[in-house]
């Protein structure tokens, strides 16, 4: 007890979901058997009961007995003297406007009539109507010759072969517009429906066979396609009537059901994605045997197996049909699981209610609904089988789409990592150029340049010379310094200006206060280009040696500031100093107006080829540059264009 | 006035510069300011001067009509440890100071310094404290980067393996790559103003590969070399 409780408790999660799926399935199919019952009722096609024959006197092997019909023969299997029915009717000529008929709504197995003595009737010569399996009903109009006012004869001889016992429903006699509207029902029932199934089944099967054809991975269709083929050879094959002579192939494939619902389990099993398990071949036994003793042994045989054998490995199929539905229901709860339940659901009901009518134990007139309700399945099968193609086609759809997205997504990737490849061989290109010319440089004209320094600081007379050839020289580090690839970071550049500028005050006497607004510093700007540094850095020592030589100052502040105003951060280098300033209206001394003007338009000229903003305000107080740079730096020299 | 050393005598410097407007020039400057100044225009008049004794301080250009002041260098760091030695540099460009640093240099000097900076830093390398630029100290730093990328093909630029550098001095040097003061770093890293210069020392002493055996057995430490 304890092992068990322990073992509910180990799985209770799973346990649940179990029960909260597979009540309301099994609630469900319930409601479905319910709703079958009711349905075969109230499908009963009625009948003209004002035209009903039912009083006959019936002789059977030698002994005459009065009957009422319907009635039900001994098993036989001999067409020799079959039983034998007479009985009358009577015939008003005010009647006759339209013709009488005889109007048989299910006998099995064949039936002659005779009217008057004379046959009207013989089914026999209609290989179909004498199926057991289908309710065919038979209608033969009476000539008017042989009708005679008043009481006439009919007999009716049954032919039965076993091992079903003969039964012969009510007989109709009257005017042919009275009888003729019930036998159109039934045969559209029992005779069109079914030819219509059959041609569905024959179309599925063609379909189905190409697909597995198609795709050989996938057995599932290739099973189904076998069961509708059988199905429908089993249809359309001439019933085995004696006297015909037939084909024992033909007969025996009268048996195939067994096989044929053999396979649809298979295709249960299979479609719903379980491996079809070996023991699961013993199935085909009871198929396999009434074929096999029917080819050797011949008629009645098959039939007999096919009633002790077939018919119930047909339920036993059936049976397991609906338990794999119903495990497919509670793993999967889709729509095909649950269709395809409901629909062997009523095969099943249809097969009991027939087991019933075969055994006498429900009077219903013994009409054979299995084959009918087979075709119901298969309206199921055939719907499961277009939802789960439309599905893989929506998965096919979105893995299409999922790809094209992932092709576009590593294109994009592939193009980045090339652009970003190009950028370091360029990077690369550049460091190497800059080394080379750096050594050329170093070695020759740097050289050169510091000697000039050397001789003409030594001569005492050339201080141009000595400040040209030092402005060469800061020139050229300049040059040179913006060459490095400095990673948009224009920190490193002003890094470095800071101390050239520091060496170029230090004589002067001039102190240069650098304060940095921000931690980090500027904003980074990958796009920043060795000319953008120039330029920049070209501004900052106009500012410097403005403020040098025609200032005086003794203090120059420079400020690196960082604003944000929501579109992205901006930086902003700012130099002041304390000298005595420039008036930029140009009242000042002529000259030095005009060379201020000269050197303001030039370094304005320099910020806006980078796209910066150079504001300069000046007054006796000092002088202040403000350089505010671009959120972006300009890909192309915008002065040039 | 006249600098001395330690033990009260004057500092000797031993200049060696071919060019010799620039060689008069910073003798100038720092016979000037004190110093004990021998010069020599090559490798050989560098080497024969060397005879006489170990100067304090080494000035000295890379390029020589004999030879290659990296050599020079080489030879000073193992004969005599405690002299200190600067590279003369026309541009201050990574490409000359670095391959100094490398063999023992702990500082550069512009050839157009002006002659109180020549003094000035003169003296400060001889109070231990190295100068360091800031396209040096950039170039260091993103040296360092380059080695935490590891891309195939090596930087352009003399060899320079960074791999013994603390994070704190990293930080040091991109302060000074982004043109901030001593003081500046000091109080962004929380640190005594003071410690910078050592730390920066360091850096140079850390950068540099002694000997031979010394740099292989440096290889197999960091794994570029398997025995």
């Amino acid at each position: 007890m304890s092992e068990i409780a322990a073992k509910a408790a180990l799985k209770p999660a799973r346990r649940r979901l179990l029960a909260s799926r597979l009540v309301p399935y099994l609630l469900l199919q319930a409601l479905i058997v319910i709703v079958t019952i009711l349905g075969l009722r109230l499908l009963q096609p009625s009948d003209p009961e004002d035209y009903a024959v039912t009083d006959f006197s019936a002789r059977e092997d030698g002994l005459t007995r009065p009957v009422t019909l319907p009635h039900f023969t001994s098993s036989r299997h001999s067409l020799a003297d079959p039983p034998f029915y007479a009985g009358t009717f009577t015939f008003r000529s005010g009647d006759a406007a339209s013709g009488w008929s005889v109007y048989l709504p299910r006998f099995s197995n064949a039936v002659e009539v005779a009217v008057n003595g004379v046959v009207v009737l013989d089914s026999r010569r209609d290989a179909n109507a004498n199926r057991p399996d289908r309710n065919t009903p038979q209608i033969a109009v009476i000539p008017a010759s042989l009708l005679r006012e008043g009481a006439n004869e009919i007999t009716v001889r049954l032919f039965v072969w076993g091992p079903l016992k003969g039964f012969l429903d009510t007989v109709y006699v009257g005017p042919d517009a009275a009888l003729r509207p019930a036998y159109e029902t039934r045969t559209l029932l029992f005779v069109t429906l079914p030819v219509v199934f059959s041609a569905w089944q024959a179309i599925l099967g063609v379909i189905l066979a190409i697909m597995w054809l198609m795709r050989r991975r996938e057995p599932v269709y290739g099973v189904l396609a076998a069961a509708m083929v059988l199905g429908v050879v089993q249809a359309f094959a001439p019933p085995p009537v004696p006297p015909a002579t037939v084909s024992r192939l033909a007969a025996v494939l009268l048996a195939s059901a067994p096989i044929e619902s053999a396979l649809v389990v298979a295709f249960g099993v299979l479609f719903f994605g379980w491996r079809w398990p070996r023991y699961g071949t013993l199935l085909f036994v009871p198929g396999i045997v009434v074929f096999v003793v029917g080819l050797i042994g011949g008629p009645p045989l098959p039939r007999i197996l096919f009633l002790v054998l077939g018919i119930p490995t047909v339920g036993l199929c059936l049976f397991l049909m609906a338990c794999v539905t119903a495990i497919a229901v509670v793993r999967r709860q889709d729509a095909a699981s649950f269709t395809i339940g409901c629909a062997v659901t009523i095969v099943l009901v249809c097969w009991v209610h027939d087991m019933l009518t075969v055994l006498e134990l429900v009077n219903n007139d013994r009409i054979f609904v299995s084959r009918l309700s087979y075709s119901a399945m298969l309206v199921a099968i055939g719907a499961g089988l277009t939802w789960r193609f439309a599905r893989a086609l929506n998965q096919v759809d979105s893995f299409a789409g999922q790809l094209v997205t992932r092709v576009r997504e590593a294109e994009e990737r592939l193009k980045a990592s090339f652009a970003r490849e190009e950028e370091r061989a360029r990077a690369a290109a550049l460091a190497n150029e800059r080394t080379r010319l750096m050594r050329d440089l170093h070695d020759g004209l740097g050289g050169q340049l510091v000697s000039i320094v050397a001789l003409s600081e030594r001569g005492h007379e050339g201080t141009a010379i000595t400040d040209a050839a030092r402005a060469a020289l800061k020139d050229l580090r300049l040059v040179i310094d913006s060459m490095d690839d400095i990673g948009g970071d224009l920190m490193l550049a002003l890094g470095s200006w800071r101390e050239r500028a520091t060496a170029q005050l230090r004589p002067h006497d001039i102190a240069l206060d650098w304060r940095v607004a921000t931690p980090q510093g500027l904003p980074l700007h990958p796009e920043l280009r060795p000319w953008h540094v120039i330029q920049i850095v070209r501004i900052l020592d106009e500012a410097v040696t403005n403020a040098v030589k025609h200032a005086q100052a003794r203090r120059i502040a420079v400020t690196i500031d960082t604003f944000d105003a929501g579109q992205g951060a901006y930086g902003v280098i700012s130099v002041t100093d304390d000298g005595s300033g420039f008036a930029p209206a140009g009242n000042g001394e002529a000259a030095g107006a005009g060379q201020t003007a000269r050197g303001l338009r030039n370094m304005k000229g320099r910020a806006a080829r980078c796209g910066a903003v150079l504001d300069l305000t000046s007054d006796n107080s000092g002088t202040r540059v403000r350089l505010k740079l671009p959120r972006r730096f300009p890909d192309s020299d915008l002065a040039a264009g | 006035m006249t600098e001395q050393g330690e033990t009260g005598e004057a500092i000797t410097i031993l200049l060696v510069e071919d060019d010799a407007p620039t060689c008069w020039r910073l003798q100038d400057a720092l016979a000037k300011a004190g110093y004990e100044v021998r010069s020599a225009g090559t490798l050989s008049e560098a080497r024969q001067a060397l005879a006489a004794g170990a100067p304090r301080v080494l000035l000295t250009d890379l390029r020589l009509p004999d030879g290659h002041g990296v050599e020079l260098i080489r030879e000073m760091r193992q004969r005599f440890p405690d002299t200190e030695i600067m590279v003369i540099s026309a541009l201050g460009d990574e490409e000359s100071v670095i391959s100094a640093i490398t063999v023992g240099a702990t500082g550069y000097l512009l050839k157009d310094a002006f002659p109180t900076d020549i003094a000035t830093t003169v003296r400060d390398l001889v109070a231990g404290h190295s100068p360091i630029s800031a396209s040096i100290a950039r170039f260091i730093v993103r040296r360092t980067q380059g080695a935490a990328q590891s891309s195939a093909e090596p930087p352009p630029g003399p060899a320079l393996n960074t791999a013994r550098l603390t994070p704190r001095e990293i930080d040091i040097l991109w302060g000074i790559a982004k043109g901030f003061s001593y003081a500046e770093i000091a109080s962004h890293l929380g640190l005594s103003k003071q410690t910078v210069p050592g730390h920066i020392k360091n850096i140079y002493r850390k950068l540099e590969v002694h000997t031979r055996s010394e740099a292989v057995f440096e290889a197999v430490q960091q794994g570029l070399i398997k025995l």
